[in-house]
């Protein structure tokens, strides 16, 4: 009763935090909102007892990507009055993609081809345990490409974001470093009256 | 009384018997820091309210509740106000998982050191929504610095714990603790441990890293607009924040409530004496450093956390994982 309760309610903030995430005029709201969407499918996560995929969620997207997110929303300079953009355009790529996540949804569900029989494991074990088991010996590969994957995404966005331009000053910290008095400092002796020569 | 009443009130008394002290020692920790900067400059610190001055921060905390509270105009109101809640909830629900001893803990659950890691991450939301609400330039920049600062330096924390949680096999605080009985972690990771204290500075906003609120350019950082109590709860949040990385700390390297030498008449003791004297040393870290150390220049915060620290943390997990593995060590 108690678990049906509380997946209700928090489905229900799911639901409702995303639509705000949607028709929110502010992004920064948006991007909050967002947040919500994520700290409550945690809880769900948890709730099914998935403890670890739950919080690893909470970690990813709310301790990193959405505060990427916050942080490039909030250098934007937007108007909000032009943010009032015409919905009807995005409809039929919103379609698309749901579609295609429903499609998911079902092949998983009803024609659900698993590598490996649930029921071989070990009740006792804590979930972490049991995704590392599956992870590195059933989907030794799939993990690995996808790790790759994210490697030449990363790769990607240094390359297209990392331009030399001789004309930026950097800061050198070695040259910084390897600095002593003596490069900057100099005693002078002065006779009255007389002042500094410059060289 | 039902089993099920009794068990709420034995879980909110447990709460009140973690909130209160913490809460309490944010207070001693707030005198203890101004009599140790005090000392290291050869000042007296505070010494009228109370035999010699213990009740200092007391009195401050009633000059805050008595203040106004101002609203900036041009602020976001509700983010406002929410931004000091946020950060405390953060700071203080994270006890929730803290063993003090191996059998006084709130929750103990499986995952508690990613728990820990999840709720110390959020911490960045109260500084940037608390500069974004204001509308102002410096709160503005201020956010933007720790936005950046907190998320380089949470890669380096999260290596070092990957690297603790190789040699624990359990991602378990009392595990983690457990597993330390005969030896620190900190002697043979002494270089994590080190990373680790210097991340927790930069993490809780401390100096030599104190660049989101750093007076100099800044005025005050994120909370320039922040006035009484809503000020105070962020003064608050960032002592909370700073006992429970010690804390974390503590149970990561040094052993949590274990003596350091496992014989009589030190191993007799409570561990809850232990737990508090190491948390207690790691703070006093803390203040030192913050009295010792100028405070870095951005580029230089960033340069130490992303390329020295990240491949050090990262060459660190593979030497202990692969020490591990060949010597048969690993656990499980």
């Amino acid at each position: 009763m108690f678990l049906v309760g509380s997946f209700f309610l928090f489905a229900a903030f799911l639901i409702t935090t995303c639509i705000f995430v949607i028709f929110s005029k502010n992004p920064v709201n948006s991007v909050l909102f967002l947040v919500l969407a994520f700290l409550n499918s945690t809880f769900l996560f948890i709730l099914i007892g998935a403890e670890f995929v739950g919080i690893i969620l909470a970690i990813v997207y709310i301790g990193a990507v959405a505060i990427l997110f916050l942080f490039v929303v909030m250098m934007l300079d937007i108007q909000i009055t032009t943010l009032m953009f015409n919905i009807k355009r995005y409809i039929p790529l919103a379609l698309l993609f749901a579609g295609i996540i429903l499609a998911e949804i079902i092949y998983l569900t009803v024609f659900k081809t698993s590598k490996v029989n649930i029921d071989t494991f070990i009740r006792s074990k804590n979930n972490t345990e049991q995704i590392g088991d599956v992870l590195y010996t059933n989907y030794f590969i799939d993990f690995q490409l996808s790790g790759i994957v994210l490697l030449l995404a990363m790769i990607g966005a240094i390359v297209l974001t990392h331009v030399y331009r001789p004309t930026i000053k950097r800061q050198n910290i070695d040259s910084q470093n390897s600095t002593t008095a003596k490069d900057r400092v100099q005693l002078v002796k002065i006779k009255p009256g007389e002042g500094i020569k410059d060289d | 009384m039902t089993s099920l009443s009794l068990e709420i009130t034995i879980g909110i008394l447990k709460i009140f018997s973690f909130v209160v002290p913490v809460l309490v020692s944010v207070a001693l920790l707030v005198y203890l820091e101004r009599k140790v900067l005090g000392a290291v400059q050869l000042r007296k610190g505070p010494n009228v309210v109370g035999p010699f001055g213990i009740l200092q921060s007391f009195a401050d905390v009633l000059k805050l509740l008595t203040k106004e509270n101002l609203l900036p105009s041009s602020s976001n109101k509700f983010l406002f106000i929410f931004a000091p809640m946020l950060t405390l909830i953060l700071s203080l629900i994270a006890w929730a998982v803290i063993p003090i001893s191996s059998t006084y803990v709130i929750a103990n659950i499986n995952i508690g050191i990613l728990y820990l890691f999840a709720v110390s991450s959020f911490g960045v939301y109260g500084v940037i929504i608390a500069g974004w609400a204001s509308n102002s330039k410096y709160p503005f920049l201020g956010a933007l610095r720790s936005a950046a600062q907190m998320i380089s330096y949470e890669v380096s924390i999260g290596f070092v714990i990957i690297t603790v949680l190789i040699c624990v096999g359990s991602l378990n605080l009392i595990d983690i603790v457990e597993s330390q009985k005969n030896m620190w972690f900190a002697i043979p990771l002494l270089p994590m441990f080190v990373v680790f204290i210097i991340s927790a500075l930069a993490e809780t906003n401390r100096l030599p890293f104190d660049l989101p609120e750093d007076e100099a350019t800044l005025v005050a950082g994120f909370f320039t607009e922040y006035s009484s109590i809503s000020f105070g709860l962020f003064f608050l949040a960032e002592y909370a924040n700073m006992i429970l990385m010690s804390s974390l700390t503590v149970i990561l390297f040094l052993g949590g409530w274990y003596p350091p030498i496992d014989i009589f008449p030190l191993n007799a003791v409570p561990g809850i004496f232990w737990f508090v004297t190491k948390v207690f040393l790691i703070l006093f870290v803390f203040l030192w450093v913050r009295a010792t150390f100028p405070r870095y220049r951005y580029d230089q915060l960033m340069r130490l956390g992303w390329k020295i620290f990240l491949p050090l943390t990262l060459i660190w997990v593979v030497i202990t994982s692969a020490f591990l593995f060949y010597s048969g060590l690993l656990p499980n």
